[in-house]
């Protein structure tokens, strides 16, 4: 559902209408509906964006790699290759590629014409380059860093064409390739220390990075230069219609919803679900609801010690507490419940209902056959005098507000059963430090990433090994043989139906093992005013871009 | 202090000490228990205050958290007040060279404002109650101390200490009976005045995070997590910051009925 | 004394101060469980590579015996070289450069904002019967005990959202600063008021007041030319205080008004256990302290030497 706006006229137009229905599902008004269509585009006009997130340390996705460099660094950075309507992977700086018969050669061409911010030309060599930029340590990425784990050497063949050679087969190579966090820049701008590239990566986006003023706003100007790999035809100019985005920090939900409703910003981030409700009543501000791809919004259970140790008990606490309830008080049914390990927009995701219905009588018999049957002074659930109590760290910078209360009427719901939930709020490093130290009973993890090859990450015995810095990604440590060899030649196939199959069949091993407990896609809301049109086209991990969005005069 | 006056002081504090130790003779409800059907009802007949977000009842967890809220602010002045005067009357009693030193501490601790220097001890220990106690108490401490030191330094001159020298009494007895007292009668005003102040800082750590954690009624995580709702629903936060102004404003009448002067905590 | 020596003895006094902050902060940095080159980096279970782990051992001295350590920390700060933020990947001096100037005229603003608000109050009071007294005291009671976090969320709500009249977040122009600006003085204001109202009372029934009285001058005149100057003393000597204060209450207006400044910084800092860019804000804030303190003594020497000597 990205960059579709463009990229929709190249498949079908049958497929234009079924990416109209993705991105606009979520505006609910509607004056601000926002497409480019219901108004002629002007040109000029400098948007201001607020952020709720926290202000990056580096403009640079390549860097660490998470989201709100993904939401900045999709208007200056772009890929390789990105997603249409359809989920399906589409070259965007590439023009072609293919891989050979045993899937460890895959090849790359480039499109001609293409020139970075910086004026050098884009060729194959910037393949090479940012490949290595990756894999270099002192670069420090994660996220890239894991999306390009494979590939072994990058050949350069001639201007226009690059040879990755893989380890192994990597059927999710050209997905990874699609995301912010891999994204092209300029090979000279790279040699620059880190800190230099850091303040402002060179790339071939519709805008570029002309300062940043630390905690005020990242000041971005329109590239008058940009070359769309892919043409629109509707369009009259190829570049972008604003002269520039003042990408501003504004962590306070209630300011940023007030500095929006007064118009003294354009777009907003990070809505909140009620302000998101009132919006759709209001009438005057649009709506972008822009779900991210890769993993759902999900509990994990622990199953590596007591008590989820027993999948009794795991189920029973997932049949205790009501996810729908609280989705429709706190979310205002702005977020769907997810029955799923992925995301809505994951073609290959499947969902299993019937495994989380609310259900405390069937709860409470599970707890009773898995022998927690005493209870203690305070009502909990006790075995051998010890009381049924789990830990559930929280990071404060990752779960929304709307979030943290769900958790809250969790600890409620499960508390009727006989469950102590233990909530415990932290900060980022400590939150990271909780589960190093395995020192968690319940975790929700958000991890984006294009496509069903997220399912290796999270739920691969591989990934109960933590790396040095003491992370692992598979927090329900579901440590099962017949689980990894499904992940891992599911990975590897050739063949799309083989594939949704193999993934099918792991989902169903970690959906039925009630690891996991499914609440709602990772929620990615916009709201912007009446003023601001155009907007819609995201990139493959749903990060607007603003090609196409202008402000009406 | 008027008659008047002085019964409304009692009335007042002998309201939020019960109120504080037996929330539930005040109403009966469970300030936890959640209700997602009735989230954010507005004041009315069903809940005087409204609800909040889970459908708890604003009411209920205001009263209920007085408890939390007043035991931070009185536990953190504790902490402040202790300190001051074992410093204090060290300083004022020991050697100029001694005194020197621990005004210098002193001085060292005041340069940094309160609230700077509660998130400074807070990036050593992390967040919670602890930690906020301890970081609030730290930064009040030196306003306490120095004048626990000047008070003492007066009377130390002063005739009934004479008299007492007179008698023949040992240094350490001087001290524990005449000075100490002397001292804390005027810090008491200073006290009232600083429980307002200190449920005010505590209640700001918490809504930056780093206080008592929810879903405990403490009135900073209310509000935290009420201003949230702001556009929504105003009530989530006006009733736990009534209660705030309410307290601080109470303390500070009460502090200046005793004859304490609007000075700085 | 004489002035020289009185500012080496600032002088002094102020670098004791700092020592015994910067030798505070290096033992807390030692009271952290755990690694202190991760503690520096980011708190326990910190995410720094292997390298900046090994970069931070380095820059610390923490191979290094502890007593070499502690000389190299103080070394360093003497140098005003703060290190790098591992959290900005920045010199925390680049940030300090940047920050501190926002906070110091935010609340420069602020305390003028509140003593012209305590002027009008205290100017108001004196023409007020016994009810508007009373009522007057209560007021500058509330507005002494209002939570900043709270004011400032009322007043976005009241004057941004419902009126439309000034903006929410700041925006670079003067009407940006209006509400972050009340939000700091209005409690401050209170506290002023009411010092102000003790003294002035004091003063307006003093000999003086009442012998110009008697010369026919209006009670207006009075207030103004006599009582005032007296009920000021005592607050103006708390500047300091209030100056500290002002910065206390900086660290909520900056969050919730979105402004860049020395408390928004802090808070990201302690958040990310960002221990070198924590130093440096700490350090900073305690010498804009002793800088304010030393700036009223001055004043306060150059009005009224005799009384400063004392």
């Amino acid at each position: 559902m990205q960059r579709n706006q463009r990229a929709r006229r190249l498949l079908s137009s049958a497929a234009a209408f079924g990416i109209a229905s993705i991105v606009l599902a979520g505006c609910s008004s509607s004056s601000g509906t926002g497409s480019a269509q219901d108004a002629t585009p002007v040109s000029g006009g400098t948007l201001v964006y607020a952020s709720g997130d926290a202000e990056p340390s580096c403009l640079d996705p390549h860097v660490g790699g998470n989201y709100p460099q993904a939401l900045v660094a999709s208007q200056y950075l772009e890929s390789l290759f990105t997603k249409d309507s359809e989920g399906k992977i589409i070259p965007w700086l590439a023009e072609s590629t293919e891989v050979s018969e045993d899937g460890l050669t895959r090849t790359i061409t480039l499109r001609e014409g293409i020139t970075f911010t910086d004026g050098s030309e884009l060729t194959a060599q910037a393949i090479k380059a940012n490949i290595e930029h990756l894999q270099d340590p002192n670069t420090a990425s994660s996220t890239g860093y894991l999306a390009v784990g494979k590939v072994d050497q990058v050949k350069v063949l001639d201007e226009r064409t690059a040879e990755l050679k893989l380890s192994a087969p990597d059927n999710a190579l050209l997905e990874s390739l699609s995301m912010p966090w891999t994204a092209i820049q300029s090979p000279a701008a790279l040699e620059r220390d880190q800190a230099t590239n850091c303040a402002a990566p060179v790339g071939t986006g519709p805008f570029k990075v002309q300062s940043w003023e630390h905690q005020q706003a990242v000041n971005l100007v329109r590239n008058e230069n940009y070359v769309p790999p892919v043409a629109d035809p509707s369009r009259t100019q190829p570049t972008a219609y604003l002269d520039g985005i003042t990408w501003r920090f504004i962590p306070e939900a209630a300011t940023r919803y007030a500095a929006l409703a007064s118009g003294e910003v354009d777009v907003i981030d990070n809505a909140q679900p009620d302000t998101i409700a009132s919006a759709a009543q209001g009438g005057t501000l649009g709506h972008l609801d822009a779900p991210r791809p890769g993993a759902s919004n999900r509990l994990e259970l622990n199953s590596s010690k007591a008590p989820f140790n027993d999948a009794k008990v795991r189920e029973a606490f997932i049949r205790s507490v009501d996810v729908n309830a609280g989705i429709t008080s706190l979310f205002f049914d702005t977020a769907k419940r997810s029955y799923s390990l992925l995301s809505s927009v994951e073609p290959l995701g499947i969902s299993d209902e019937a495994l989380f219905t609310a259900d405390p009588a069937k709860a409470n018999s599970l707890l009773d056959q898995a022998g927690w049957t005493e209870r203690d002074a305070d009502g909990y659930r006790a075995k051998d005098g010890k009381r049924l109590s789990v830990t559930f760290p929280v990071s404060t910078n990752q779960s929304v507000p709307a979030e943290q209360s769900l958790f809250e009427q969790f600890q409620a719901s499960a508390k009727a059963v006989g469950f102590e939930v233990k909530i415990e709020l932290l900060d980022l490093s400590s939150w990271y430090g909780a589960l190093a130290e395995h020192d968690y009973d319940l975790v929700s993890a958000p991890y984006t990433k294009v496509g069903p090859s997220v399912l290796r990450i999270l739920y691969h015995s591989d990934s109960t090994v933590p790396a040095p810095s003491g992370y692992f990604a598979n927090n329900a440590q579901v440590k099962n043989p017949a689980l990894d060899k499904l992940l891992t030649e599911a990975e590897q196939t050739d063949d799309e139906a083989q594939r949704a199959q193999l993934y099918a069949q792991a989902q169903k091993i970690v959906l039925e093992g009630y690891y996991v407990l499914p609440l709602y896609d990772q929620q990615n809301h916009f709201l912007y005013g009446a003023q601001v049109k155009g907007m819609g086209a995201t990139t493959s991990v749903s990060s607007p871009i603003y090609t196409d969005v202008f402000l009406a005069k | 202090m008027s008659r008047l006056s002085k019964i409304l002081a009692w009335l007042f504090i002998a309201f939020w000490a019960l109120t504080a130790l037996a929330p539930a003779l005040i109403t009966p409800g469970d300030p936890l228990a959640i209700n997602p059907a009735q989230a954010f009802q507005a004041p009315g007949a069903g809940h005087v205050f409204g609800t909040d977000e889970s459908g708890r009842d604003i009411y209920t967890r205001v009263i209920h958290g007085a408890g939390d809220s007043l035991f931070i602010g009185l536990a953190a002045t504790a902490v402040g007040m202790g300190l001051a005067i074992v410093l204090g009357t060290l300083a004022a009693m020991a050697p100029r060279w001694l005194d020197g030193i621990i005004l210098r501490v002193l001085e060292a601790l005041y340069s940094i404002p309160s609230l700077l220097l509660a998130l400074l001890i807070i990036a050593f220990t992390g967040p919670g109650v602890g930690p906020a106690i301890i970081a609030v108490g730290l930064s009040t401490a030196p306003g306490y101390a120095r004048l626990v030191r000047s008070q003492i330094r007066t009377l130390k001159n002063s005739e009934m200490l004479e008299a007492a020298t007179v008698l023949g009494r040992g240094t350490w007895l001087k001290v524990r009976n005449h000075l100490v007292p002397n001292a804390l009668k005027p810090l008491l005003a200073l006290v009232t005045l600083g429980v307002g102040q200190a449920v005010i800082w505590a209640a700001a750590l918490s809504f930056l995070g780093l206080g008592t954690p929810p879903p405990a009624p403490e009135w900073g995580a209310m509000l935290s997590a009420g201003r949230t709702y702001l556009h929504l629903a105003w009530w989530m936060s006006l009733f736990p910051g009534l209660a705030i102004v309410v307290v601080a404003a109470g303390a500070t009448l009460i502090g200046r009925a005793l004859g304490g002067k609007a000075r700085t905590i | 004394m004489g002035t020289l020596g009185w500012a080496a003895r600032k002088l002094g006094g102020a670098l004791v101060v700092l020592w015994l902050v910067a030798t505070a902060i290096f033992i807390g940095i030692r009271l952290i469980p755990g690694d202190p080159a991760e503690a520096i980096m980011g708190g326990p279970g910190s995410q720094a590579s292997a390298q900046a782990l090994a970069a931070a051992r380095a820059e610390f001295g923490l191979d290094q015996p502890a007593a070499v350590q502690y000389l190299m920390f103080l070394g360093k700060l003497a140098r005003l070289d703060f290190g790098t933020s591992y959290a900005l990947k920045r010199p925390v001096t680049d940030v300090m450069a940047e920050v501190l100037p926002k906070t110091i005229i935010l609340a420069l603003l602020a305390l003028a904002a509140a003593w012209a608000l305590a002027l009008l109050f205290a100017a108001l009071a004196m023409r007020a019967n016994r009810f508007g007294a009373w009522l007057g005291g209560m007021v500058e009671i509330v507005a002494a005990a209002v939570p900043h976090f709270w004011l400032g969320a009322v007043l976005i709500m009241v004057f941004s959202s419902a009126l439309g009249w000034l903006p929410a977040v700041d925006n670079g122009t003067a009407a940006g600063l209006v509400l972050p600006v009340l939000t700091l003085a209005l409690p401050l204001a209170g506290f002023l008021t009411q010092l102000m109202r003790d003294s002035l009372a004091t003063a307006m029934s003093s000999q003086f007041a009442l012998a110009a009285r008697a010369r026919g001058e209006s009670r207006l005149a009075v207030f103004w030319r006599h009582g005032l100057r007296h009920a000021s003393l005592p607050a103006l000597n708390l500047t300091g205080w209030a100056f500290s204060s002002l910065l206390s209450g900086a660290v909520v207006v900056e969050v919730i008004f979105a402004r860049p400044g020395l408390g928004r910084s802090l808070l990201s800092a302690v958040l990310a256990r960002d221990i070198p860019m924590v130093t440096g804000l700490a350090l900073f804030s305690a010498l804009v302290y002793i800088l304010v303190m030393a700036l009223t003594d001055a004043v306060q020497r150059a009005i009224d030497p005799a009384g400063a000597a004392s």
